[in-house]
């Protein structure tokens, strides 16, 4: 079943056309890349597809759902949830704390809750904090729990961005250049976080600039070029396919 | 001193400190009880501010906002519990109430627009805000009685009940300062709570995880002007007389003040600024215009050379470093 | 109902108060150009160009000329002071926007306690420049203090304008205004552009002030409202020229002083923050976008 579908997706900023006719459909359960040289589009992409940024051209239907012009906190609560390229951390807060903020849709509460208390809120508060702990441990922060997440080395703030966004309960995991910035064994790491998040049956989006890593787990990938997809396979064929490595892979041979 | 185990691995180095503060405090208040006179006066006023401090932390601290113009609650507050009590003779516990229902619909109709706006924007509409009402207190004769203000403003009380003894007065408003941090303290550990601060650090990452930023906002805001209208109240209902300079733009840079002394964003930094900040200019002895400008004074060199507060310093209410930490994951 | 003569008397007052916010507006947009500052306690140069301009002229009988220019320079010798002292640390560290906003209301509460214990919270005024008048037009009644208002209001603009397209320190201000980091690699100077923004504005507004203050009066708290008022022409212009920021203020005097007529003088200032709200809620980026753009 698709569960992401895009067609025609296109975004103008006064010139520059940074996304031309963007089309794609994402099967539910895979594991989706989207890779491109820098300035591709890729972000202006993602922006879109998660509500961040309205399209100029085209429609999103996630789940079935046209989510073109839906606003972003609703496009979370339908379980489609992303990363950034900037890592975006609570720093004032905990590790464990950042991890609780992701459960945000899956709990409930306001004003009245919060001071009452009543069992159920705590018998969550306790939910939510074992489960934290589980998803600290999944990604391999269990031991930086308590520690102020504004303290963590970059590598660890990508994970946890990573963990908090699987405490949202995605059905659709969108994550921006996750190894930017990593080291080779954090990228393993990363990498291997990625596809044991797959393998729990969550369908993830991936772009990525590293095409080693990308053409190692992803099942599908797409490829962008100054905002247009200039191809799109498995990632046998997108390494043969003489367009991208033109375009791209030629300067990355070395790398891969 | 022997704790129960539970409590003592709960509190931790820095709960110690706060322990210490609490006991600090407490003798303090114990002073100021037996000494009486001028002192009480100057530790229900810390109090007031303090209230209106809470409040303003919401907004501040947890949600990392920027107000300006708390104050105008502060007067609606004020000039409610006023205008309910001597002319139409409400109870004064009423009153107070229901000026907190008026500021809270007001907060409402001016928040929803207001809490669009961004960086400069928001910070000169809601100056704005402080000086408009400052403005119609002064010019609203029929209702405020101008710059004279008003007068005769009946001590709380329910029934037959007033507080008016100094003493009891402080006991009062200590009973309501210690409700309004408990509400404060709950707040912040909560669902509620947590989207707030995850709103004061990344507004991007917070969305991306669902949580409606305009409404946090707003109930950040709300809760703030809320404090501030009670704590605007009280100060009508214990000095027993307002006038538009009580809520004039210095109260703005005096709770400012405490804020930063006490610390932003930690559940007892303002009622601990509020008692520092209020104390310190009768240790030096000045009053008026001398406290004005030394509260003025503290606040720019806070903001220079002490931009998270006093209590960053001492490292209270910091989470806690890792115990162990485990580079090689 | 106020009648035509009455709205076309308003209409003139306002454009002469409108100058002044307009001038105003130019100190607001030049050090927010210089530095993506915006200094709240612009208003508060206001307020003192009118006291300095009181004290020399009636305290130590100075003549009108001697006393204005003395103002305008002390007063823009505690800009650079409060840019020194307060601004430049705050800028160096990185401080957060809203914490420069505090500490530059901070300044103006500082400096309207010290005005209050050494000047005392009694209003001030002193006579027109030109003694006389108004001159009237029919039922129109002009004061001759309006013509020196448009007069050194004009002038200030031109030389304004001058200064920043043919001098040589002109031009780097502008420079440091379109682009901070590659101005700094040019090897201008820009802590000095800084300093140099915040002695500008500070006289601008200490001008406005002496300007003002004949047709008005001075005391301790006037800067806060004519800060605001200058704020919004600055908005209403956009942030970006002088004449655009004059305009600005030209047409919020206007309709201030339209709004008098109809609500009466006590709500001029809840009228015109009125109207920044209005202003800020429908064009939430400002008219022109100018400040959304730098951020
Ligand atoms: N908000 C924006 N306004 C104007 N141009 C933008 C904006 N966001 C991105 N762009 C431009 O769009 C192009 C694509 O950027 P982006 O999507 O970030 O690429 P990628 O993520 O593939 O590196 C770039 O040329 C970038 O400068
Ligand atoms: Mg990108």
């Amino acid at each position: 079943m698709t569960l992401l579908s895009v067609r025609g997706l296109t975004k103008r900023f006064d010139g520059l056309t940074a996304n031309s006719e963007i089309s794609l459909d994402v099967e539910e359960g895979s594991l989706f890349a989207v890779i491109g040289p820098n300035g591709a589009g890729k972000t202006t992409f993602f922006n879109m597809v998660s509500g961040f940024l309205p399209s100029t051209a085209g429609s999103i239907t996630f789940a079935g759902t046209d989510i073109t012009t839906m606003r972003q906190d609703k496009i979370a609560a339908m379980g489609l949830i992303r990363t950034f390229q900037l890592v975006q951390m609570f720093q004032n807060m905990t590790v464990a704390e950042n991890v609780e903020v992701g459960f945000h849709l899956k709990t409930r509460g306001g004003v009245g809750a919060a001071l009452v208390r009543p069992p159920w809120l705590r018998r969550q508060e306790e939910d939510i904090r074992v489960k934290a702990r589980e998803l600290l441990d999944f990604v391999g922060l269990g031991a930086q729990a308590d520690m102020d997440a504004g303290l963590l080395p970059y590598g660890q703030q990508r994970l946890l961005e990573v963990a908090r966004a699987m405490a949202a309960g995605p059905r659709l995991l969108l994550l921006d250049e996750p190894a930017a910035g990593l080291n080779a064994h954090e990228t393993d790491a990363l990498a291997d976080v990625i596809q044991h998040i797959n393998g729990r049956g969550i369908t993830v989006l991936l772009i990525e600039h590293d095409v080693g890593l990308v053409t190692r787990i992803a099942h599908r990938i797409a490829v962008l070029d100054f905002g247009c997809k200039i191809a799109e396979g498995t990632p046998d064929e997108i390494k043969k396919h003489p367009d991208v490595i033109a375009a791209y892979l030629g300067t990355e041979t070395e790398n891969a | 001193m022997t704790l129960p185990s539970s409590i003592s691995t709960r509190l931790g180095q820095h709960g110690y400190l706060a322990v210490g503060g609490a006991i600090l405090l407490g003798l303090l208040f114990v002073f100021v009880f037996v000494r009486g006179g001028y002192l009480l006066t100057v530790m229900q006023l810390a109090m007031i501010y303090g209230v209106f401090c809470i409040g303003l932390n919401f907004f501040m601290g947890y949600t990392g906002q920027a107000s300006f113009g708390q104050n105008a609650f502060a007067a609606l507050g004020g000039y409610g519990t006023a205008v309910l009590c001597v002319q139409y003779g409400w109870e004064p516990i009423l009153a107070l109430f229901a000026s907190m229902a008026i500021s809270g619909v007001a907060s409402v109709v001016v928040g929803y627009p207001t809490l669009r706006l961004r960086g400069h924007y928001l910070a000169m509409a809601t100056f704005a805000l402080g000086l408009i009402t400052y403005d119609i207190s002064v010019q609203w004769q029929s209702v405020t009685q101008g710059y004279m203000g008003y007068s005769g403003i009946p001590p709380l009380g329910i029934g037959p009940f007033t507080v008016e003894d100094e003493r009891w007065k402080l006991v009062v408003l200590m009973v309501i300062v210690l409700f309004g941090l408990w509400i404060s303290g709950r707040l912040r550990n909560s669902r509620f709570g947590r989207a707030l601060r995850a709103i004061s650090t990344s507004e991007l990452g917070a969305s991306a995880l669902g949580i409606r930023i305009s409404h946090y906002k707003l109930a950040a805001f709300v809760i703030a002007a809320l404090y501030a209208s009670a704590a605007g109240s009280l100060f009508a209902h214990v000095v027993g007389f307002i006038s538009p300079e009580v809520f004039g733009a210095q109260m703005v840079i005096v709770t400012f003040t405490m804020l930063y002394v006490g610390g932003v964003g930690t559940v007892l930094g303002p009622a601990i600024g509020a008692v520092i900040a209020s104390l310190l200019p009768e240790i030096v002895r000045s009053t008026g215009r001398f406290q004005d400008i030394a509260y003025a004074l503290v606040l720019i060199l806070l903001l220079i050379y002490v931009p998270k507060g006093l209590s960053a310093l001492f490292g209270i209410g910091r989470p806690r470093p890792a115990k162990t930490t485990n580079p090689g994951s | 109902m106020p009648s035509v003569v009455e709205l076309v008397q308003s209409l003139v007052n306002g454009v002469g108060i409108g100058l002044v916010y307009g001038l105003i507006a130019i100190g607001f947009c030049v050090i927010y150009n210089a530095s993506g500052i915006v200094n709240f306690a612009q208003g508060v140069f206001v307020m003192l160009g009118g006291m300095f301009a009181y004290s020399f002229l009636v305290t130590l009988k100075w003549p009108l000329a001697l006393a204005a220019a003395a103002s305008i320079i002390v007063v823009a010798g505690i800009g650079v002071l409060v840019q020194i002292f307060i601004i430049r640390p705050m800028w160096e560290r990185k401080a957060p926007m809203f914490a420069i906003i505090l500490a530059t209301l901070a300044v103006q509460l500082l400096i309207e306690q010290i005005v209050i214990l050494t000047m005392g919270d009694q209003p001030r005024t002193y006579p027109e420049f030109t003694l006389g008048g108004p001159l009237k037009l029919g039922p129109i009644a002009i004061g001759y203090q309006l013509f020196w208002v448009l007069g050194c209001g004009a002038l200030m603009v031109v030389l304004l304008q001058l200064f920043f397209n043919k001098t040589r320190v002109g031009r780097a201000l502008r420079a440091c205004s379109q682009n901070r980091e590659a101005a700094a690699l040019l090897g201008i100077p820009v802590g000095g552009m800084l300093m140099l923004s915040f002695a500008l504005s500070a006289g601008l507004g200490a001008a406005a002030g002496i300007l003002i203050t004949p047709t008005q009066y001075t005391a301790y708290s006037v800067g806060a409202p004519f800060g605001v008022n200058g704020f919004i022409s600055a908005i209403i212009g956009g942030f970006g020229s002088a004449p655009a920021a004059l305009a600005g203020g030209i047409l919020l005097g206007v309709v201030q002083s339209a709004a008098i007529v109809v609500f009466g003088a006590g709500y001029k200032n809840v009228i015109a923050l009125t109207v920044l709200l209005i202003v800020l809620l429908f064009f939430p980026k400002g008219l022109f976008g100018g400040l959304a753009k730098k951020h």
